[in-house]
């Protein structure tokens, strides 16, 4: 199939036009023709076309974001459980966000959850900017650094997770190669005290490849001219890396956060794969409990209310972040 | 290639019909010139999916024209997926259902076709004691006809290394025995699921069952002896902080190590233990002292779809390929269920058989589980607690007032009923 254009094809469309209607006879040239749209009428269809365009977005953001988000906040103002999910949902107000905000577990999977952000925002920033800083620089290694990476990102939190459970089982591999150096073994899942920063950790892995393209894109487009300017004052690696590099990518950071708090939040996978919320209830995030309350205990309104808590919340981290970050462009 | 109009109407056909398929998993039965089909929803695995794949090969055989479509799903969400299918008017024809957590949130979501008729119909219903049939409203929903029970294994060759004579008869002898592996210091204690979840209660209620205690009188000094008793195996070590998080397939693995003197575990494990390369045997769950040893039954539900087409031919599959004597001995044969039938249980092949005969004697004496729409959260509940003390994330005393509590709770947000 050849994509080269015919002289026909490659003049304009309004003269192919002009040559290609057949004349009807008595048509006069300076007589507007009932068989060719008048050029207002064409601009005025041209103007519309791209509302159309957008129809299907529209739809698919309606029917898959917009009318679940309904359904979800007049769950949580309805008395919603097994019995009555098919029939009528009596509406109770605000009485499940009175409950469940007086409920301390749910406060505690809210500090659970900050801890994950906590630990996944130092994770993609330290280890993020630094990674991305080395693979800024081309060649082979790099090349196969990212595509590693890439593999990473891309494998299913089902595998990944299954296999770090594996890992870290009080018998497994990593505690095996711990007893034999002679040190004692640790309870990386099992531990109340520790099973909340290992699942952490497995996530933070999880996200760390994101980040590092994320932030090597933007290092990628600071111009070389600064850099070389930096290193002509005698600035060193680093020091233009903090001083000159992280200001410039200040609005990609404030994006990699947002995104890093909203991974954090929505965060369930890892947590469903590894220790189920447990033990006890140690690992028990907003999306754990959340789950739990849904579709183990059926408790569908109180599941929701916790789910459009942590919407919530992500909205009051993620709000002034974005107004910043705009403001911040349309400053530049 | 396709011209711009060709592309247009297929992407326009292949979009609709990714909307009208919906659901993620396929529910409906068909009936065309060539025959009928039937769906059914299982998540069967192993020895499980090879027996009930076998029966329905026997039932086609038996039945030309006649299709069983088996459709694998997911266990943990097989009740989400029926609740969901009701309201899409697409419920499978047949299903299984984790009967002791799922039936009343089933039956009250009106997932299950009413089995009454049928049941009351069929000529082999005197074979069945009244506790396979599960009623609502004097209605029967679901039927039960092979049960799974909990039970003690043991590593015969390390009790004989440490002394112990042999497996212990109550909870008091049960702690003697851990004790004395402990001192011993090459074997671990014992292994079993302490996850935050169903499974995790239902390893420790026999604990309180035995002395009276069940989720509808859930409260008093035995709850607190209970909590304090896995305290003190938990601190002893005889049980792994890990006990706080694995399921029973994670135990059963712990114990098949063969690092473990015991083992609490179902008789669907029996199969597996015929591999394990040390002695092994097997008792009935240790009685609280003054007690006697009672479990709670498992098992899988097997039911009908409220909205199948076809009710008369999927009874048809049950009473041939699952209610019949010869699917109960092929179920035991297979995977090790204990089938209720009367009988298939006085075969020889089960009779005869030592290892299962604790399980067989826990059926006798099983416990009867909460009715209540939130048995769910009520044995979550339980789940929970018990998990926070197999890890140490709490005290005895904190987790069992938590149980108490919560599981109040949840049998009155329930509606208030419970036995």
């Amino acid at each position: 199939m050849s994509l080269a254009l015919t002289d026909d094809e490659a003049r304009p469309v309004e003269a192919r036009s002009a040559s290609a209607a057949p004349r009807s006879a008595g048509s006069g040239p300076d007589r507007p023709r009932a068989d060719r749209p008048r050029p207002g009428a064409l601009r005025r269809v041209a103007a519309r076309t791209p509302i159309w365009f957008l129809v299907p977005a529209a739809g698919l953001l309606g029917g898959l974001a917009i009318y679940p988000l309904i359904v979800l906040v007049r769950m949580s103002l309805s008395d919603v459980g097994p019995t009555n999910i098919i029939g009528e949902w009596p509406a109770v107000g605000v009485d499940n966000f009175v409950a469940a905000f007086g409920d301390a577990e749910l406060w505690a999977a809210i500090w659970r959850t900050l801890v994950v952000a906590a630990v996944l925002l130092v994770s993609n920033f330290v280890l993020g900017f630094a990674a991305a800083s080395v693979l800024s620089a081309g060649g082979r290694v790099t090349e196969a650094v990212l595509a590693l990476l890439v593999f990473v990102w891309a494998l299913p939190p089902i595998v990944s997770g299954s296999t770090w459970k594996f890992l870290l089982d009080d018998s497994g591999p990593i505690n095996t190669a711990i007893a034999a150096l002679g040190l004692p073994t640790v309870s990386w899942l099992s531990s109340p005290d520790l099973a909340l920063y290992s699942v952490a950790a497995i996530i933070a892995w999880a996200a760390l490849p994101f980040s590092i393209l994320v932030i090597r894109g933007g290092l990628l487009a600071v111009s070389p001219e600064l850099i070389e300017a930096a290193a002509l004052d005698g600035a060193g690696f680093w020091r233009t890396q903090v001083r000159i590099v992280l200001p410039l990518i200040r609005p990609t950071l404030g994006i990699l956060a947002i995104l890093t708090v909203l991974y954090a939040f929505k965060s369930f996978d890892f947590f469903y794969v590894t220790t189920q919320g447990g033990p006890g209830t140690t690992t028990t995030t907003l999306p754990v409990l959340s789950y739990q309350l849904a579709f183990n205990d059926f408790q569908m309104s109180e599941g929701a209310t916790v789910a459009l808590i942590a919407m919530l919340a992500v909205a009051i981290f993620a709000v002034p972040y974005v107004r910043a970050v705009r403001r911040e462009e349309a400053g530049s | 290639m396709p011209g711009p109009r060709t592309v247009r109407t297929i992407a326009a056909g292949a979009a609709t019909a990714l909307l009208l398929s919906g659901c993620a998993i396929s529910s409906q039965s068909a009936s065309t010139d060539e025959g009928t089909t039937l769906t059914f929803w299982s998540y069967y695995n192993g020895a499980q999916a090879d027996w009930l794949a076998a029966q329905v090969d026997q039932f086609e055989a038996d039945n030309p024209g006649v299709t069983i479509d088996i459709v694998k799903t997911v266990g943990d969400q097989q009740d989400q997926k029926l609740l969901a299918s009701v309201a899409t008017g697409s419920t499978p024809d047949l299903f299984i259902n984790n009967i002791v957590v799922d039936y009343p949130t089933l039956v009250a979501g009106e997932v299950t076709a009413d089995l009454t008729e049928y049941w009351e119909e069929y000529a082999d219903a005197t074979q069945y004691p009244e506790a396979a049939a599960w009623r609502t409203d004097g209605k029967v929903y679901n039927l039960l006809p092979f049960t799974n029970l909990i039970g003690l294994y043991y590593n015969a060759d390390i009790l004989a290394e440490v002394g112990i004579d042999g497996p212990p008869t109550t909870l008091d002898e049960l702690t003697e025995d851990l004790a004395a592996v402990a001192a011993d210091g090459r074997y671990k204690g014992l292994a079993l699921s302490g996850a935050p979840t169903v499974e995790g209660a239902w390893l420790f209620a026999p604990q309180l069952l035995g002395v009276g205690v069940d989720y509808c009188t859930f409260e008093g000094a035995e709850v607190e002896t209970a909590f304090a008793r896995a305290e003190t195996w938990a601190k002893a070590g005889s049980t792994p902080q890990a006990t706080a998080t694995w399921d029973q397939t994670d135990a059963w693995q712990q114990f098949a190590t063969g690092e473990f003197a015991f083992g609490i575990n179902g008789n669907w494990n029996l199969g597996n233990a015929g591999e394990a390369d040390f002695e092994w045997g097997t008792a009935q769950y240790p009685a609280p002292v003054g007690g006697e040893s009672i479990v709670y039954p498992g098992g899988e539900g097997f039911g009908i779809g409220s909205k199948s087409q076809h009710k008369d031919l999927a009874w048809s599959f049950i009473e041939q390929a699952v209610l019949s004597s010869d699917a109960g001995e092929a179920i035991f044969e297979t995977a090790g269920s204990i089938p209720v039938r009367a009988d298939v249980s006085e075969l020889p092949v089960i009779q005869e058989n030592l290892e299962v005969q604790p399980f067989v004697a826990a059926a006798h004496t099983a416990a009867s589980w909460p009715n209540n729409e939130n048995t769910a959260s009520i044995q979550t509940a339980l789940g929970k607690a018990i998990s926070s003390v197999w890890s140490g994330q709490t005290s005895a005393a904190e987790a069992s007032a938590a149980a108490i509590a919560d599981i109040a709770a949840a049998i009155e947000d329930g509606g208030g009923t419970c036995s």
